[in-house]
């Protein structure tokens, strides 16, 4: 007979502030920071954790090889077993998942989820696209003057060939996003924009202008993931706060090259590994109907266009709805399914090894009820996180609940 | 007086990111930062792998996909491998003429681009390919013109180029 695996529950989860430029400290400073948070929300002492699981896409960025093995020394968790993963952007989507996978697999019973990375100013931006356009295709496509910003375009240029999508529609995504932002005293670029704002900002690669752009930060994110058992021995936060459990995790993965995607689907416009992970995740979360079934959505964000894209392919609206239904409030504060409460990456800051778990981070306190009242969707239940990398080459979906 | 250090590029206070007063800052006596330059040399002898072949070609003005023999799907860019059932490839050559999937125009280029300050790129439906090709457009007048369906023609570097994805880019028929 084989023995039912563990459930995983988020215990704590806590940030170093994102930034434009944080030359206050390192990418190692920054998780400890994020540790000290995570824990002391989470009223775990760091005596009592498992394992970690260390989360940052690109050595030359961070000058460092080994982040993982550096970090858990800082962290004071030798000789204690850590792992290191990598997916570009989805990295800390691929961090969570790796907690879930070792917690329900029985590796361990408590894991330290942490992720980080150094790409703001301090990073010259020719030398940040050329380390990022690495992320792609090299010999065919950044050797012929590719790079991440025109990819994005390309699809939304598609999107709106389509579905008439317009640029207006996208220019309402960086307007909530940043206003969102506002009240999250950890994000990088809290704003009150108008859509002529976002309309007038310089352009970057077309339909994309600056203020459609999310900003590439400094910054670090944590969080303490564990089984139910291991919660009620070693954590305050699950004794004396609302609970909150991993109820799904889904995966998917797409050819890295948009040319080489099948049409008519995914085609240039939609994100095939997007749509993969949301089904294997809804799936084990029992979700049917995600824009009935899910209060609160951290949604990828590097671009606006991406954000439609992705609620498309998410399932919370269908093919070419997602322009309309964004000028109709419905993923506003307030609205049906509130997106990006933390300002996501737009407002919140985008280093790209951490931006996954802030996401997972804002979903807790989501459920928990705990954020600022400007930004708390009220009696949020079921929360998502969404994360790629590369134009989402690979995709992960996560699924959360309070239960009482 | 030279400097002790000639990588450093300035010390300074920084402030706490998050506002608190020094007296609830808990790293105030690690707030005295030094930035110095920190360069790495970086340059490899890469190989172009299996590919080779398509990029030698372009030497001669010649575009090579490859076709799988199991499944008929014309790779290009090419693969020596075919992505849906890994056969094994066989060279094909495509004539140079397609037409316009997809174009977008940026206001930055990456210097591994050819140096140019802007670019146009495309995804290219070349005669004979299964897949799109990601190239250059110039030489397209009015970006209005930039419309799926546009047909276009391999346009060859008459001047020597740093890599060979450089040889050549897509221009309007007309």
């Amino acid at each position: 007979m084989t023995a039912t695996p563990p459930e995983v529950v988020l215990l704590g989860g806590g940030l170093s502030r994102f930034a434009p430029e944080r030359p206050d400290g390192t990418p190692v400073d920054w998780i400890v920071e994020a540790t000290q948070a995570a824990l002391a929300d989470a009223g775990v002492e760091l005596g009592a954790v498992e394992h970690s699981v260390v989360a940052y896409e690109s050595e030359i960025i961070a000058r460092q090889l080994t982040m993982g093995q550096v970090a858990q020394d800082a962290l004071g968790l030798c000789p204690r077993p850590s792992v290191r993963v990598e997916a570009g952007g989805g990295t800390g989507g691929v961090a969570l998942r790796t907690a879930f996978a070792y917690l329900r697999g029985g590796l361990c019973e408590s894991m330290l989820v942490v992720g980080a990375d150094a790409v703001g100013r301090q990073v010259p931006s020719t030398t940040v696209r050329q380390v990022y356009a690495m992320s792609g295709d090299v010999d065919f496509e950044m050797a012929g003057g590719g790079f991440f910003s025109a990819y994005y375009a390309l699809m939304m240029r598609e999107h709106m060939r389509r579905y008439g999508t317009r640029e207006e529609q996208m220019a309402l995504v960086s307007v909530k996003n940043h206003r969102n932002a506002l009240s999250n005293p950890m994000a990088c670029m809290p704003l009150a924009l108008s859509v002529a704002d976002v309309m007038k900002s310089p352009p970057v690669a077309a339909p994309y202008k600056r203020l459609d752009c999310a900003v590439l930060a400094d910054g670090a994110a944590a969080l303490l993931l564990a089984t139910p058992g291991w919660a009620r021995e070693h954590s305050r936060a699950w004794r004396e706060r609302p609970r909150v459990y991993f109820a799904g995790s889904g995966c998917g993965t797409d050819r890295m090259r948009l040319g080489d995607r099948p049409q008519p689907y995914p085609g240039l416009a939609h994100f095939r590994a997007k749509r993969e992970a949301a089904h294997a995740a809804y799936a084990m979360a029992g979700v049917s109907n995600p824009r009935g079934e899910i209060d609160v959505a951290e949604v990828a964000d590097p671009y606006t266009g991406v954000e439609l894209q992705s609620y498309e392919d998410l399932g919370f609206c269908g093919y070419g709805e997602s322009g309309p239904l964004t000028e109709r409030g419905v993923f506003d504060l307030g609205g049906e399914l509130p997106t990006n409460t933390s300002g996501g990456l737009i407002g919140q800051g985008a280093p790209p090894g951490a931006m996954g778990l802030a996401q997972a981070v804002e979903i807790l306190r989501q459920l928990r009820g705990e954020c600022p009242p400007e930004r708390q969707v009220p009696n949020a239940r079921r929360g998502l996180t969404d994360i790629h990398g590369g134009t989402a080459s690979l995709s992960v979906v996560s699924v959360f609940e309070r239960r009482e | 007086m030279d400097p002790a250090v000639t990588a450093k590029l300035k010390e300074m206070e920084v402030a706490d990111p998050l506002g608190r007063p020094a007296a609830e800052d808990p790293w105030r006596e690690f707030r005295r930062i030094e930035v110095i330059d920190f360069r790495l040399d970086l340059r490899f002898r890469h190989s172009l792998g299996k590919a080779s072949r398509f990029f030698l070609e372009l030497e001669q003005r010649r575009l090579m996909a490859t076709r799988c023999p199991r499944c008929a799907t014309v790779w290009m860019p090419p693969r020596a491998a075919c992505g849906n059932d890994l056969a094994v490839t066989e060279w094909v050559e495509l004539p140079g003429r397609g037409t316009l999937a997809i174009a977008t125009e940026c206001a930055y280029a990456l210097t591994t681009g050819g140096g140019q300050d802007r670019l146009t790129l495309g995804y290219v439906a070349l005669e004979g390919a299964s897949t799109l090709l990601l190239k250059e457009i110039r030489n397209y007048g009015d970006a209005g013109r930039l419309q799926a369906g546009l047909p276009l023609r391999a346009v060859w570097a008459e001047a020597p180029v740093r890599h060979p994805m450089e040889l050549f880019w897509f221009e309007p028929v007309d």
